[in-house]
C-alpha cells in the first residue's frame, strides 16, 4: 500500500513537474477553450440566451476542450520512450491513479478560466455559485476518469491518433453531460437552486465513481503487455 | 461446414435455425392477417409493435452478448471470444438501426402527423442512437490497431467500459425527456393498452427475433472464423516454401 501511494505520487509529481517546465497541455487547453467560447460568443452575438443554452453552451465547449486537450497523459510518455520504465517499476494502478489526478488538476485549471470567460462573454449571472462550482468539480471527477482511460487505450493501442479520443470519448460521456447541464441550469436560475439539483449531483458522483471503477479494473489490460 | 465442428453442434444449429425460420414466419402472417382491436390515432400501424419493439430487446439481448464475450476475451485470452463479441456488436448494429427507422417512422405518421417532426427527445430513441455511436466508435477504434492480439484487447476494455456507462443513461435520459412509450410518467402500462390478441403474438414475435440474432450471429462467428483459420493456413504455406 505504501509503494503503491509513493508510486502514485512520483507519477503525479512528475507529470506536474514536466507541465510547469513546457506549459504545454494547460495552455493548450485554456486556450482552446477560450478560442472555442470566443467562436461562441460572436457566433451568438448580444442576443439574450437561456438558462439552460448556457449550460449547454458550456458544457460543449468543456467537454470538446478535454477531448483535445486531455489527449497527450499518455501518448507523451509513448513519445519520450519512458512507457516501459513506468511499466517496469509502478503498478498499473498507481500508474492509472497518478495520471487520473494530473488530468483533473488540469481540468480543474480550465474550469477556473473557462466559467469566468464565459459569465464575462455570454452575460450570465449565476444565482448558486457553490452548486456551479460542486457541479463543475463533479463533472470535471468524471470526465477526468474516462479521459484518461481512453487516452491510455489510444496511446497504447492506436499509436496515438488523436482525433480518436473524441470519438470514443462522447458517446459515453452523455449521462454525464445531461446531469451536468441540468445541474449548471439549476445554478444559474435564481428559482431553482440546490434543491433542484439533487438527483443531478447524485448521478453525477455515481457516475464518477462507477467510470473510475471500471476504469482501474480495465486499465490492467491495456497497460501490461 | 466441418471446419467450424469444434465451436458449433451442426444438428442442433440446424434445428434452431429451421423452427425459428418458421416460427418467424408465423409471426409475421399472424402480424398483419389477425384482427386487432381498434386503436384511436394508431389504428392498424398498431401492427408495428410486432416489429418495432422486438427490436429494441434484440438489441439489448445483442449488447449483453457482446458485453460477456468481451470480458471473457479479457479473461481467456481466446480470439473465438473477441470475433463472438465482434459479431455480437455488428449484427445488434442491424437490429438497432431497424428499430431506430420503424420507431422514427411509426411516431412521424401517428403522433407527430401535421407537424414536420421526424426526430423527437425519447429517451428510448435517444438511448438507441448512443448505444449505435458506441458501436459504431468501436469498430472505428477496431480498424485503427493492426496487431489482432492488441485489437482485441483495446476493444474488449472500451465496449466493457461502454457499458458500465449505459445503466446512467437509462436513468438519466427519462429524467429530462417525455416519453411516447408505454410505463413511462403519465403513460399507461404496457399490460393495459394492450389487447390479449396483440400479446398473443408480441410475445412470440419477441422470441422469434432474438431467435433471429442468435441463427445470424452464429452464422458469422462461424464465417470469421473460417476465415482466420484460412488466413493462418496461407500463412504456414507461405512459410514452408520460403
Amino acid at each position: 500500500m505504501k509503494a503503491w501511494l509513493r508510486g502514485f505520487w512520483a507519477v503525479f509529481e512528475k507529470d506536474i513537474k514536466l507541465e510547469l517546465r513546457a506549459r504545454y497541455a494547460i495552455n493548450m487547453l485554456l486556450l482552446f477553450a477560450l478560442g472555442a467560447l470566443v467562436v461562441m460568443a460572436f457566433a451568438v452575438g448580444p442576443t439574450p440566451l437561456s438558462a439552460r443554452v448556457q449550460a449547454a453552451l458550456l458544457w460543449t465547449v468543456l467537454l470538446f476542450a478535454a477531448a483535445v486537450g486531455l489527449g497527450r497523459a499518455f501518448i507523451s510518455e509513448e513519445e519520450r520512450g519512458t512507457m516501459l520504465l513506468l511499466q517496469l517499476n509502478l503498478r498499473p494502478g498507481a500508474v492509472y491513479a497518478g495520471k487520473l489526478l494530473v488530468n483533473f488538476a488540469l481540468l480543474l485549471a480550465l474550469n477556473l478560466v473557462a466559467v469566468g470567460a464565459f459569465a464575462v462573454l455570454l452575460r450570465v449571472q449565476v444565482a448558486w455559485p457553490g452548486l456551479l462550482a460542486l457541479t463543475l468539480v463533479l463533472g470535471s471527477i468524471g470526465l477526468a476518469g474516462a479521459t484518461t482511460l481512453l487516452s491510455a487505450l489510444i496511446a497504447r493501442a492506436a499509436g496515438g491518433r488523436g482525433a480518436l479520443l473524441p470519438v470514443l470519448l462522447f458517446p459515453v460521456l452523455v449521462p454525464l453531460l445531461l446531469s451536468a447541464v441540468e445541474a449548471t441550469r439549476s445554478a444559474l436560475l435564481v428559482a431553482e437552486g440546490w434543491a433542484a439539483a439533487t438527483d443531478e449531483l447524485l448521478t453525477l458522483v455515481g457516475f464518477g465513481g462507477a467510470v473510475i471503477t471500471a476504469a482501474v479494473l480495465l486499465f490492467d489490460y491495456i497497460w501490461l503487455d | 461446414m466441418a471446419e467450424t465442428a469444434d465451436i458449433v453442434n451442426l444438428r442442433r444449429y440446424r434445428l434452431i435455425r429451421n423452427a425459428v425460420f418458421v416460427w418467424l414466419t408465423l409471426v409475421v402472417l399472424g402480424a398483419f392477417l389477425l384482427r386487432i382491436p381498434r386503436i384511436h390515432i394508431l389504428e392498424h400501424t398498431a401492427r408495428n409493435l410486432y416489429f418495432h419493439v422486438p427490436m429494441w430487446f434484440t438489441l439489448m439481448a445483442a449488447a449483453l452478448v457482446s458485453a460477456y464475450h468481451s470480458l471473457r476475451y479479457l479473461q481467456s485470452g481466446d480470439p473465438v471470444r473477441d470475433l463472438r463479441a465482434r459479431e455480437a456488436a455488428r449484427v445488434g448494429i442491424v437490429f438497432g438501426l431497424l428499430g431506430l427507422a420503424t420507431g422514427i417512422v411509426w411516431s412521424r405518421f401517428t403522433w407527430y402527423l401535421g407537424t414536420s417532426l421526424w426526430w423527437n427527445f425519447d429517451p428510448k430513441q435517444s438511448f438507441v442512437l448512443i448505444q449505435l455511436l458506441i458501436y459504431g466508435a468501436y469498430f472505428v477504434l477496431r480498424s485503427a490497431v493492426e496487431d489482432p492480439e492488441k485489437r482485441g484487447r483495446v476493444a474488449a476494455v472500451y465496449n466493457l467500459f461502454a457499458f458500465v456507462t449505459m445503466p446512467f443513461l437509462l436513468y438519466v435520459l427519462p429524467r429530462q425527456m417525455e416519453s411516447l412509450h408505454p410505463g413511462a410518467e403519465g403513460n399507461p402500462a404496457f399490460s393495459d393498452i394492450t389487447h390479449p390478441i396483440m400479446r398473443l403474438v408480441f410475445y412470440p414475435a419477441v422470441i422469434g427475433f432474438i431467435g433471429l440474432f442468435w441463427v445470424l450471429y452464429t452464422q458469422r462467428v462461424r464465417l470469421a472464423l473460417l476465415e482466420r483459420r484460412l488466413e493462418m493456413r496461407k500463412a504456414t504455406m507461405l512459410e514452408a516454401k520460403s
